[in-house]
């Protein structure tokens, strides 16, 4: 039997290149890794972490359950493309067994076998396959018709707005598109002059005699293979260079992430896993404000995942994010994409400067001693009712506490971070550290959600629990040692990015309104909760923007018919106090107003 | 010869913008014109956290800048930490993160 015909030969071309540059990216990208991180691989190659990663690698590189969790009709548009082509691959297999028993197939025999079956002179039909196939390329041309319609109107699918492509990707695009296509027209000629066929292949082969008819088809028969062949190889061509890197690269970043690495403040190569995995759906686009309220869509996580990707990346795409970190929630294949934004920063504007911060030498305004700590950080200092509210709160519970920068103090660090200039926020990180440790404390109570996430993940305070000031009044609250009358104010809560997306903080906060009052939630709350526009994060955005984003937010916190808004940022609180009509709260206020004598 | 009258006077101090290079000056008001706006109140260095700290100061530094005085402003912009707290209380609503950056970036080789 002979599995060869000229017609194959771009196939077979396509599919080596294709698994070449695979091959040689994935393994530069695996040797470039540090150290560190190798080492973490071989650890966790015999753990259940790849148990854990094949199931998962199931559930997301087959049947794509987060796209599901998007849309529905997103879901079955790519599943149906993506499942629907393996199921093809995979059933293909199985089709060839069936008819030749188990034997040495080669690739193209599988892929062609409507074709060699009839070169090999096998007429024998089997129904109920021929009935499986159709009904596959029915599934998968469902899907492609779906896409096709995406692109005229994206709401059909769910989303509001989808990603513009480069040329690259509309090259691969196109010949996807034609891959399926001109499969069906193929394998109908196929079957309408040498018979088998089911639904499809059948009557769309009987519809082909009758508009071109017999002769014209023969002649076709030929030709319509080799263009089956060449929409594949273009395909298999494009596709390490182009968005759909991500079919294979979803992979070994599922692997490597279960085993423990991360993106980190400084590029690494397994970045390159992250960047390549990026499927450029744009899903990021329609979460982000910035495209919402300001109509500035060229700055999105997929497109910055992008220009990253194929070096064009520009500081004007890089710096303007709220790093709310909505996409990165959304994002179906869970890119890092907040942290890949930051390592851009870091590469594009670390400077290191030996004797900066020199000033810091000796500094120490802290006052007051105690096993607790309170970090007010700059924002706090600039809502002094915040930092009073909290000062009541300490007296009613007889707390001894450490004021660390009541008098004024040193930065935490995250805006610098922010901005990329790592090395700099470094030096503020351990002068906050050293202060800390000197002061002896065990508990560090900040009510800046910003301050409390760098602490959390950049400074080593092993030994000091480090609370937001939700959750220590939260503790105080459940200990009994803070005890509130309960009011009849109808609240309503905004979560600061920094606090619940980027902490985790949802409940807290919740329950000690709940403690003094009635709570209303917004439309966007815990995870979908909107920013406030006043991150620290951008630097881009001018005055009127960030002024937009907040009564964007404003308007839909009053929406709720609360009689205040209250948030636990006093970021967030300044940016709300400037569009919102009534007073905004920080939770600790609120609190200090009804602690019962 | 010298002689003491028990008082002397000070070497003038006059920024000559005729004789100042305002490339950059002009490059950095061209990117964020709108730090034109600023109407030197200086409450971007009352709240400063680093201007509490030392004597570094905005107002005075970003106006050397326009006026082409570039001499040190790198290494005192690097005093500030990016708190954010002045782009808050600016009544002119400048981005003074921004202004800072793009300072620090347009002299970095000065």
């Amino acid at each position: 039997m002979s599995f060869y015909a000229p017609f194959t030969l771009p196939f077979i071309i396509g599919t080596t290149i294709l698994f070449l540059v695979l091959i040689w990216k994935y393994l530069s990208w695996f040797f470039d890794l540090p150290r560190s991180d190798k080492r973490l691989i071989f650890k966790g190659i015999p753990t259940f972490a790849t148990l854990r990663s094949l199931w998962e690698v199931v559930r997301e590189c087959l049947l794509h359950v987060r796209i599901f969790k998007v849309d529905k009709r997103l879901g079955y548009m790519h599943a149906s493309l993506a499942f629907g082509w393996f199921l093809l691959i995979a059933m293909g297999s199985l089709e060839t067994i069936a008819y030749l028993g188990f034997k040495m197939v080669p690739l193209q025999g599988h892929v062609f076998f409507k074709y060699f079956a009839v070169a090999n002179g096998i007429t024998e039909h089997k129904a109920g396959w021929d009935f499986v196939m159709d009904f596959l390329l029915a599934v998968v041309l469902s899907g492609l018709l779906m896409a096709w319609f995406k692109r005229l109107h994206s709401r059909s699918v769910g989303m509001r707005r989808t990603t513009r492509h480069v040329l690259g990707d509309r090259v691969a695009l196109s010949f996807l598109w034609f891959i399926f296509p001109l499969r069906l027209v193929a394998e109908s000629i196929t079957v309408e002059l040498y018979g088998g066929g089911s639904f499809l292949t059948a009557s769309f082969g009987n519809l082909l005699d009758l508009i071109f008819g017999h002769t014209l088809l023969s002649y076709a028969y030929e030709p319509a293979w080799w263009c089956y062949s060449i929409a594949l190889c273009g395909f298999f061509v494009a596709m390490p260079f182009s968005r759909y890197m991500h079919i294979f690269t979803e992979v070994p970043l599922i692997f490597l992430r279960n085993y423990g690495l991360r993106a980190t403040s400084r590029k690494k190569s397994y970045d390159n896993f992250e960047v390549q995995a990026c499927s450029r759906c744009g899903v990021c686009i329609d979460p982000c404000q910035l495209q919402s309220v300001l109509n500035i869509d060229s700055v999105q996580s997929v497109y910055f995942v992008r220009d990253r990707r194929y070096n064009m990346l520009t500081q004007q795409v890089a710096q303007n994010c709220l790093m709310c970190g909505r996409c990165a929630d959304k994002c179906p294949v869970g890119v890092n994409l907040l942290t890949l934004r930051q390592n851009s920063r870091d590469a594009m504007r670390n400077i290191p400067a030996e004797r900066r911060y020199d000033y810091f030498k000796g500094l120490d305004r802290s006052e007051g001693a105690g096993r607790v700590g309170y970090f007010a950080g700059c924002m706090t200092l600039l809502t002094p009712r915040t930092m009073t509210a909290m000062e009541q709160i300490f007296e009613a519970v007889n707390e001894q506490v450490w004021w660390a920068d009541r008098n004024g103090g040193v930065c935490c660090g995250r805006p610098l971070k922010l901005s990329g200039e790592t090395d700099s926020a470094r030096k503020m990180m351990r002068y906050n550290t050293e202060l800390f440790r000197k002061h002896n404390i065990r508990t560090l109570v900040t009510s800046c959600p910003i301050c409390l996430k760098v602490f959390k993940e950049d400074y080593d305070l092993e030994g000091i629990e480090v609370l937001h000031h939700s959750e220590y009044i939260e503790r105080l609250l459940r200990n009994g040692r803070l005890t509130l009358e309960k009011g009849v104010t109808n609240y309503t809560y905004h979560d600061p990015c920094e606090l619940g997306r980027g902490g985790g903080i949802y409940e807290a906060p919740r329950t000690v309104i709940e403690a003094v009052g009635a709570l209303v939630e917004a439309e966007h709350n815990r995870r979908d909760s909107l920013c406030c526009g006043s991150s620290l994060a951008n630097t881009v955005i001018n005055d009127a923007s960030q002024l937009r984003l907040a009564s964007a937010l404003t308007e839909e916190l009053e929406r709720t018919g609360a009689d205040s808004i209250v948030t636990a940022c006093p970021l967030c609180k300044k940016a709300l106090s400037r569009t919102a009509k009534e007073r905004v709260y920080d939770l600790a206020e609120i609190v200090a107003e009804h602690i019962t004598k | 010869m010298a002689l003491n009258f028990g008082y002397n006077i000070s070497k003038p101090r006059v920024i000559d913008i005729d004789r100042n290079n305002l490339r950059k000056s002009v490059e950095i008001i061209r990117e964020l014109p709108e730090l034109q706006a600023c109407i030197g109140c200086g409450t971007c260095t009352a709240s400063c956290t680093a201007g509490n700290l030392t004597s570094f100061n905005f107002r005075k530094v970003h106006t050397l800048v326009r006026r082409g005085e570039y001499q040190g402003a790198y290494e005192e912009l690097n005093k500030c930490m990016l708190c954010g707290k002045c782009r808050l209380l600016c009544p002119r609503g400048i981005n003074t993160r921004g202004v800072i950056m793009l300072i620090k970036r347009k002299l970095g080789d000065f």
